[in-house]
């Protein structure tokens, strides 16, 4: 009866102050707003995803197209025709594209989707150790067989090899 | 209850209980299997399973106010108006987001136990009531109020039906929110602003007589804005009133990208 | 118990409420205390317009409004609070456009207007375009854009804090005056005492009465309520306006902005009977005509459906995207709930218990009244639980909204006003008493009875015998069962014993409210010996100007046994341009 305590209802019904229900229906982050930062940050995070969806959709789909329908179609795949391929430094960087996109693009979404659906902290945990640890190996192995790639591997058969790889020793890859 | 629908012997039901309704009534049983929760007595939620019976133009809000009225006077949930326009009803009713008044039960397999819980990522205070202050505090902090500045003109502002037209849909948002608590993004992140904080935004960046477009805009750029959307559309498919959530948050991201690039 | 202080409290969060609150809260310590979250209110389910008289696309003045809205309260209506509300309706209409409500446009890009009952031009000639709307949600509207003024100025809400008491004190002075309300927080059930210079009722109606109605759960009563107990009169209780359009069996409301865009209304062989019975403006005749109509045609066995209980609201002839444009949200409810499609068929429409156009008595200033006269200083009151008298004896459609807007702005800047002249009064001794005693008593009860039992036969017995058609018959039968069930009343218990989000507790205290209520109404209507708008007496089917051209001031007696009684008094009718004339449209 003495005290006066003015104050919103946010003072007395604000979290914490009710015990709620532990089963996980709340927010696992409770409500607490950031501070704001001003930055583009997350747009062009969000622009990433979009842009990088359009890039892999052309380098995919080019991809399978010289592979799997020009020239001799899949007959032509072999050790020779990604030697072949690979001897340029334009489809170097297009495959290397598309690893690095692919695997950010992925990664990302995957990342997500574990978010959003793994209810439980040590799951995701784990879930998400697993995802960086197979973008790593992936991305790490993938980078450094397209760069470190041999064409011409000494003591080859040569009809396993490409033509410019002549008959007896590497070449330079066409330039 | 998952066997077959009791039907109701018609002669029980005299002519007056049909007053006015229109086309024939079956009566039939239904199983409503609710989540209680009273933090008074309880340290988990549970399901508790009542039987009541029904007929066709019933919703669930009917049923479980025969709940509450003859069975169980503990049952508590927040409902006022009871045909869908004042948003106190949301829940989660077979796994869907709906507003309990305008959840017919013979469109929820009644055949089946129809399972009511309160809408998710709101700390849930008894039942089906959660603490709503998380929801109106996103809601107030895109400044939901039209913003102008200059001198006040002395009859109405002009704005062409076109104008009018442009912000329609994301004017006719309850509040209720059903589209916030039914987005995995805010279940798992308090405090992503939501569907329901962004379609008021919505509101107001696409009204032409507004002016601060540009404070609203700069607080959904933030990292718990617009961008967490993930297109999953269960907020444009819990809305009672149709709007098209998805699409208000992309025209959102269109007019922040158009304004940044 | 806690105790809080402010300059002023309003009580209710709907329209009035926080039109109210948009004007104190800018120039006093203003707290907002509603049962409901404030966008929960049913300001919000209004569907057709508010009018004022802008002539944006057609000639029409406020006087021509003042005249629609006397004549359509058949004559009951405070010509002074009439004249005062029409005129401030273009201000009100204005304001609500610059806080930002998206009203429908013109092609000028001026604020739309549509026709709607009972608006005519020229004091009667033909039905005018003066109803500014937003789609058929303007109420929805209304109480967003309000809520949005109360955002931006920063209002203070105490939300689901329901308030069950009224403080007034006498001062030594000797003059009773408001020291502040007491309510009961929902989420934890505590009992808090605000101690308040000005307190402003905002609660809104008393539909759940009846059983058949338009109106909220939620809509009980409670500011009625809680000023009857303390002693203070109610107003012209026996008139409720009953809408014609409801969903049939379900009561929802179809808004009379359907007949407004051209809807008509079909007995079961369907006819256009409305033609009979308002030769000239038809189905946009004021609710009371065409409801009894309505209810006529249903009684003469010229019904629809299987048991002729119902009419049809007719809009098969409008083009669909008509309809989509000016009436999305109706034709969504008879969709939903009837599985009706109002393209191709009729929609089953009955009439709906709606607005009680009676309350606490207030003045214009929206003091609220003690007797004929004396006002209760600090005490204001506005919107539908107030009877100032704008609405007499039937409202006109639109014109609800329009109250809210009108007085509940003067009621905030009144109540302010006061706040800012006037000390704060002391608080009575132990002011939570009362409440709290009314609680423990309901959670501590052990009787039999059932409060959803007692409250359906109160919404049983109303529907029956105090709905469009009244006897002297059927209201004393109306009153016997309101005893009986009084009675019962004390003897019910509540199944929900805890403190948090006490429902079921909140039930059994509407309920208490709901049956005094039921009482005043009824008492009101048997002593009304006429047939006058929404009250209509099948022994006595005129209107008698001679002895009942006033309004009816109920007031609660006590006997000896401490048992509480209902005393019935008149007041005159403000009079100022328009005598009383016959009611035909």
């Amino acid at each position: 009866m003495t005290a006066t305590l003015p104050g919103p209802v946010g003072a007395t019904s604000g979290a914490g102050a009710v015990p709620t229900s532990p089963a996980l229906d709340s927010p696992r982050s409770p409500y607490v707003r950031n501070k704001p930062t001003r930055s583009n940050y997350e747009m062009y995070a969000w622009l990433f995803m979009r842009l990088s969806g359009v890039l892999l959709v052309v380098l995919v789909l080019g991809h399978l197209l010289v592979n799997l329908v020009m020239g001799d179609g899949i007959n032509q795949i072999d050790f020779a025709f990604v030697a072949g391929k690979w001897a340029s430094p334009f489809w170097q960087v297009w495959d290397l594209a598309m690893l690095w996109l692919a695997m950010l693009h992925g990664t990302n979404g995957v990342r997500t989707i574990i978010n959003d659906y793994a209810e439980r902290t040590a799951t995701r945990l784990w879930l998400k150790l697993g995802l960086y640890t197979a973008f790593t190996v992936t991305v790490v192995l993938g980078t450094l067989v397209i760069f470190t790639f041999d064409p011409c591997p000494v003591g080859a058969s040569a009809d396993l090899l490409p033509e410019f790889c002549g008959t007896t020793s590497a070449a330079t890859p066409l330039g | 209850m998952s066997t077959t629908t009791a039907v109701l012997d018609d002669a029980a039901r005299t002519s007056t209980d049909s007053k006015g309704k229109a086309g024939e009534i079956a009566g039939f049983d239904v199983t409503i299997r609710v989540r209680r929760y009273d933090p008074e007595k309880d340290t988990e939620p549970h399901w508790e399973d009542y039987t009541v019976s029904a007929y066709s133009t019933d919703r669930l809000l009917d049923a479980l106010h025969k709940i509450k009225w003859e069975i169980d006077g503990s049952l508590t949930f927040r409902r006022s108006c009871a045909h869908g326009v004042c948003g106190s009803d949301a829940m989660r009713i077979n796994g869907r987001n709906r507003l309990a008044c305008k959840a017919l039960l013979r469109d929820l397999e009644p055949s089946k136990p129809i399972t009511v819980e309160a809408i998710k990522g709101l700390p849930v205070e008894k039942d089906l009531v959660v603490d709503m202050e998380p929801f109106f505090q996103s809601y107030r902090e895109i400044m939901p109020f039209l913003i102008t500045s200059g001198h006040e003109p002395t009859k109405e502002r002009i704005q062409s039906q076109h104008d009018r037209e442009r912000f329609d849909d994301t004017t006719k948002c309850i509040l209720c929110a059903a589209c916030t608590s039914s987005c995995p993004v805010f279940w798992t992140d308090g405090q992503y602003f939501g569907p329901a904080a962004i379609v008021n935004a919505h509101r107001f960046i696409f009204d032409s007589r507004d002016e601060g477009s540009d404070i609203r805009l700069e607080v959904l750029n933030d990292r718990e804005g617009v961008w967490r959307c993930r297109t999953t559309f269960n907020c444009s498919e819990a809305c009672p009133r149709g709007i098209e959530v998805t699409k208000a948050i992309a025209e959102v991201k269109q007019a922040l990208l158009t304004r940044k690039l | 118990m806690q105790t809080h202080s402010y300059d002023v409290v309003i009580v209710g969060a709907g329209g009035a409420g926080m039109r109210a609150a948009i004007e104190a809260g800018q120039r006093s310590r203003t707290a907002v205390l509603t049962k409901l979250y404030p966008t929960r209110s049913h300001t919000g389910a209004a569907q057709g317009g508010m009018c004022a008289a802008l002539a944006n696309v057609e000639e029409d003045n406020w006087e021509w409004h003042t005249f629609d809205t006397v004549k359509g309260g058949d004559y009951l209506v405070d010509q002074d609070a009439a004249e005062v509300m029409c005129r401030e309706a273009i201000e009100a209409v204005l304001d609500l456009e610059k806080m930002g409500l998206p009203f429908n446009r013109t092609p000028e890009g001026r604020i739309d207007q549509r026709r709607f009952g009972g608006h005519t031009r020229n004091h009667g000639e033909a039905a005018v375009r003066r109803s500014c709307f937003a789609a058929d949600r303007t109420g929805h509207m209304i109480l967003q854009t309000l809520y949005q003024q109360c955002v931006k100025h920063e209002v203070e809400f105490f939300n689901e804090f329901y308030v069950l008491d009224l403080l007034l004190t006498t001062g030594e002075d000797g003059v009773r005056r408001t020291a502040g309300v007491v309510a009961y927080e929902l989420a934890t059930g505590e009992v808090h005492v605000f101690n308040a210079t000005s307190v402003v009722l905002a609660t809104g109606g008393a539909g759940k009465v009846y059983k058949t109605t338009s109106n909220a759960h939620t809509l009980t009563g409670d500011g009625m309520g809680i000023a009857w107990r303390r002693g203070l009169p109610l107003e012209d209780m026996e008139f409720f306006q009953f809408h014609p359009t409801g969903l049939a069996g379900l009561g929802i409301l179809l808004s009379e902005a359907a007949r407004g865009e051209g809807g008509i209304l079909r007995n079961g062989e369907g006819e256009r009977f409305m033609e009979r019975y308002a030769p000239t403006i038809k189905d946009l005749a004021p609710r009371d005509i065409v409801a009894r109509s309505m209810a006529n045609e249903v009684r003469e066995g010229r019904g629809a459906g299987p048991n002729k209980d119902y009419v049809l609201l007719d809009l098969t002839h409008l083009e669909p995207a008509h309809i989509d444009a000016k009436l999305p949200d109706i034709t969504e409810f008879a969709r939903t709930y009837l599985g009706v499609e109002p393209y191709t068929e009729p929609v089953p429409v009955y009439p709906t218990a709606h607005y009680a156009m009676g309350g606490v008595p207030t003045n214009v200033e929206t003091e609220v009244l003690a007797d004929n006269t004396t006002v209760v200083p600090g005490l204001f009151a506005a919107g539908e639980v107030a009877c100032v008298s704008v609405h007499g004896s039937n409202r006109l459609g639109t014109n609800s909204l329009l109250d809210i807007n009108v007085f509940g702005r003067r009621a905030g800047l009144a109540a302010a006003a006061y706040a800012a002249r006037a000390p704060r009064p002391a608080l009575p001794e132990a002011p939570e008493a009362d409440v709290v005693a009314l609680l423990e008593g309901l959670r501590s009860a052990t009787g039999t009875e059932r409060v959803a039992v007692i409250r359906a036969e109160l919404q049983e017995t109303m529907d029956m015998n105090a709905q469009v058609f009244r006897t002297e018959a059927s209201l004393k039968q109306a009153m016997t069962d309101l005893d009986a069930l009084r009675e019962r009343y004390a003897l019910i218990s509540v199944q929900d014993k805890g403190q948090r989000y006490n429902t079921d507790l909140l039930e059994a205290v509407e309920l208490g409210f709901l049956l005094e209520l039921a009482q005043v109404i009824v008492a009101g209507a048997l002593e009304r010996k006429e047939s006058r708008g929404g009250h209509f007496r099948e022994d006595y089917p005129d209107r008698d100007d001679t002895n009942h051209m006033r309004h009816t001031m109920a007031y609660r007696s006590l006997d000896a046994a401490g048992r509480d009684g209902i005393v019935l008094d008149t007041k005159p009718v403000v009079t100022t341009r328009y005598q009383p004339m016959e009611r035909k449209y």
